[in-house]
């Protein structure tokens, strides 16, 4: 069964007008882990940012369950989102707070404005952060601010912050660009399989296509915006990959 | 050869016309002074009432005889300065957050009207004297703690939203975007992904504000607001200087005992 | 199938709570004391926070009423224009003395270079510290008590302000300079006004100047109230329609303050803009807000 469904998906510079994405169209289906492969430049964060509209497409449509995202409303995009989680290269923690108050920041779309102002979260949903926290064996540093965390660990705590928001899909924007191999492997590791555990697909943006391979059952291959490979990870063939880097080889 | 020899002509002609720019813009600055000098002072002062040296320095010393007996009296006067500087700062801070979150190029509701709008405001609040913002609240709402109290809050709006709209001109966007991520309404991304990144900014400079409005708060009794100023201006009246030399002290020691109190807080914060 | 449910954690589940006890306690309290001291002054003070409430509704009508139309005519007579010219006067006079003195007790009370550390340094941080400490407007007043009413007084009590202000920024410039040139020049024999001409003054020279236009803007806002004690300029004619409680006319003279201010304020950043030191800039202006 496909769960998200991209078609036609366009997005250009707002400045210059360039075009960023030109007409991409994919299936993510249950316990998929798909990866977007490709040069720097060739749209990947675009085109993972497109499915949550924190960059809004130009044209093409996106559909999560069979809801149309790309004609939501402010308000009902806020609700969407809280079943996406994201997790990103440089981990977008908020280094002032603590380890705990960032990850109960997941929580943050379902618990109303008032509860947010004095940080009130739910019982529930401390348990549920204690529990994800000793998943990702943090949970003796619950109370360290997240700038006190090694790159490792502050990545580890964004995979519980987006493990909070009890997501349908997660998205990943270069999760290992910022960390070396070791731990980028251990954190790949440490996603696919939390992933699998949970049953949520993820669509993971990559460029190290070593570990694409090796954690990633599809592959989408992406080229100044364009498509060049969509399949299986055994489908695709050195050949496919000169095609896709052709640019970047210098 | 002849093309160094002219090169030099030309360095050395640059050289006199620079020398010469420079002396006619000393000689417009002795100008200016002398005739300000002229103007200002010489034909305006009454200088028999000046009278001489001796006199001025007999007037001089008429401050030196301390009047201590007023010394019990300065109490409560030092509390309303003290009193009237924390709310001020406090109303200040109130009236600076719309005005920072205006004022900021990547937060701003709109850029064409409330932006130029923000910035506008802040240059106004700082380019009017605290006297000014003092006159015009004693005229609007009477004499009392009151008047002083907006009118310390205005002149702090403009340096606290600077400081602020700067701070969060320079935050880090990366958790902005997660939070929105997560599905966070506008009032969530400020209060999770904005505040907690220009908290100490804010703090530090709310504190350094603060100390100097214990400064500007001895000052608005002279127009009416209550507190050490208020004894400035009576014991000038009544021409008792002793007294006026030591409401001068208690000025310097309530700005004293801000300095060493915002010293330490600023400390326990940072 | 509830995600939410499906973690089985392998450890028994801590209990977490934001709160810690001595802490949160000490917190709490001292946010009540802060709540209390709040209530405390808005009593003492005698703050009405009804009036308060409606304070914005009744300062536009009293301003609608008694304060409008400004007086324009007033403010464009020769008298008054004259009393402008003569504010720009005494600024002028008060920054330009006031920075010539502020210019050697500055390198007296900079660490590095001062001439002597046991005696001249504290005596000329003393006068610095002092001459900012006190208010501009006090001393307006006690330099009117002394002198009599007139420009002199002004320029006085603006030479003191400038003292305080351009001295404190002057000697801190002068405190970060690099010292190798001071070295060397002191080891070929120079004395020290030689140093500080020819090692100190390079390097000082560009934040200097920013410092001056700084102070020139203070000094001119300032110098727009001195008046209001007697000691000359716009300010003058300000005290005196107060007094007749002639409202439009004060009016009038407010407005072309705050505008004459916003012109020099503009002026003053177009200049610093070109001097283009931005750190410097940033940090002077905090100091400014100081003034």
């Amino acid at each position: 069964m496909s769960i998200l469904q991209v078609q036609n998906l366009k997005a250009r510079y707002a400045q210059t007008g360039d075009d960023i994405l030109k007409g991409i169209s994919f299936n993510v289906a249950e316990g998929d882990f798909y990866a977007i492969i490709g040069p720097s430049g060739a749209g990947k964060s675009t085109l993972i940012r497109c499915i949550n509209r924190l960059v809004e497409p130009s044209e093409g449509s996106v559909s999560l369950f069979g809801q149309e995202l790309t004609r939501l409303s402010a308000r009902e995009l806020r609700k969407t989102r809280r079943h996406i989680g994201m997790i990103f290269q440089e981990f977008n923690l908020v280094n002032r707070m603590s380890v705990m108050d960032n990850v109960l920041s997941g929580r943050l779309g379902y618990v109303g404005t008032t509860r947010s102002l004095f940080k009130l979260f739910p019982r529930s949903d401390i348990q549920r952060a204690l529990e994800l926290l000793d998943r990702v064996s943090l949970i003796d540093h619950v109370d360290k601010r997240a700038d006190q965390l090694s790159g490792g660990q502050r990545q580890r705590v964004g995979i519980a912050r987006a493990l909070m928001q009890d997501p349908q899909l997660l998205l990943l924007d270069e999760p290992t660009a910022s960390l070396d191999p070791k731990i980028s492997r251990d954190v790949m590791q440490l996603i696919r399989d939390t992933a699998r555990d949970l049953g949520i697909p993820v669509l993971c943006n990559i460029h190290d296509v070593a570990l694409a391979k090796e954690f990633c059952n599809r592959i989408l291959g992406l080229q100044s915006g364009r498509m060049m490979f969509d399949g299986k990870t055994a489908d695709l063939a050195d050949s496919d990959l000169e095609r896709i880097y052709e640019l970047e080889v210098l | 050869m002849t093309h160094l020899v002219s090169l030099q002509a030309e360095l050395e002609r640059s050289r006199r016309r620079r020398q010469w720019v420079q002396l006619l813009m000393l000689a417009l600055v002795l100008v200016t002074v002398l005739g300000s000098i002229q103007v200002i002072i010489i034909e305006d002062t009454d200088w028999d009432r000046v009278g001489s040296f001796g006199q001025i320095m007999e007037s001089v010393g008429r401050f030196m005889a301390l009047d201590l007996s007023l010394i019990p009296h300065l109490g409560i006067p030092m509390l309303e300065t003290f009193l009237m500087a924390c709310l001020g700062t406090l109303l200040g801070l109130f009236f600076s957050l719309p005005v920072a979150w205006f004022g900021a190029l990547n937060v701003t509701p709109s850029k064409r009207i409330l932006y130029p709008f923000g910035r506008f405001l802040m240059t106004l609040s700082r380019s009017i004297h605290e006297m000014v913002w003092a006159l015009i609240f004693v005229a609007a709402v009477g004499l009392g703690a009151l008047p002083g109290i907006l009118a310390i809050a205005m002149r702090s709006v403009g340096f606290i939203s600077k400081i602020t709209a700067e701070a969060i001109e320079n935050i880090d966007p990366k958790p902005v975007e997660a939070i929105r991520a997560v599905g966070g309404n506008n009032f969530q991304v400020m209060y999770y992904g904005i505040l907690p990144q220009i908290k100490t900014v804010v703090l530090g400079t709310i504190i350094f504000e603060w100390d100097i409005n214990i400064r500007r708060s001895a000052i608005m009794g002279l127009v009416g607001a209550g507190g050490l100023g208020l004894t400035f201006f009576r014991q000038m009246a009544m021409y008792n200087y002793g007294g006026v030399t030591v409401v001068i002290l208690a000025i310097l020691s309530l700005i004293l005992l801000g300095e060493i109190l915002s010293h330490y807080t600023r400390k326990a914060i940072v | 199938m509830n995600a939410y449910n499906s973690i089985q954690s392998k450890a028994p589940a801590r209990e977490w709570s934001r709160y810690r006890f001595p802490r949160d306690l000490f917190r709490f309290t001292a946010l009540l004391a802060c709540l209390l001291g709040l209530m405390f002054a808005i009593d003492f003070l005698g703050i009405d926070l009804a009036r308060l409430l409606t304070l914005f509704g009744r300062v536009g009508e009293v301003l609608s009423e008694r304060y409008f139309p400004p007086d324009v005519d007033y403010v464009m007579q020769g008298d008054y224009l004259a009393s402008v010219v003569e504010t720009v006067q005494m600024a002028y006079l008060g920054a330009l003395i006031g920075m010539l003195i502020a210019a050697p007790l500055a390198w007296f009370a900079s660490w590095n270079v001062t001439l002597s550390r046991r005696v001249l340094y504290p005596l000329a941080r003393l006068f610095i510290m002092a001459s900012r400490s006190v208010h501009e407007m006090i001393w307006t007043i006690l330099f009117v008590t002394v002198l009599g009413f007139g420009m002199l007084p002004g320029v006085c009590a603006l030479v003191m302000f400038c003292i305080g202000f351009a001295g404190k920024l002057f000697a801190e410039e002068i405190e970060v300079i690099d010292m190798g040139p001071v070295e060397a020049m002191r080891s070929a024999g120079a004395n020290p006004l030689q140093t500080f001409c020819y090692a100190v003054w390079p390097q000082i020279q560009t934040a200097w100047t920013g410092i001056a236009i700084y102070t020139w803007d203070v000094a001119f806002r300032a110098a727009t109230v001195v008046g209001f004690f007697g000691a000359g300029g716009m300010g003058w004619y300000l005290k005196r329609n107060v007094q007749q409680l002639e409202t439009e006319r004060v009016a009038a003279i407010l407005l072309s303050i705050v505008v004459l201010v916003v012109i020099s304020e503009l002026i003053s950043a177009w200049a610093r803009h070109r001097l283009n030191r931005k750190r410097d800039a940033n940090r002077i202006a905090i100091e400014a807000e100081a003034a």
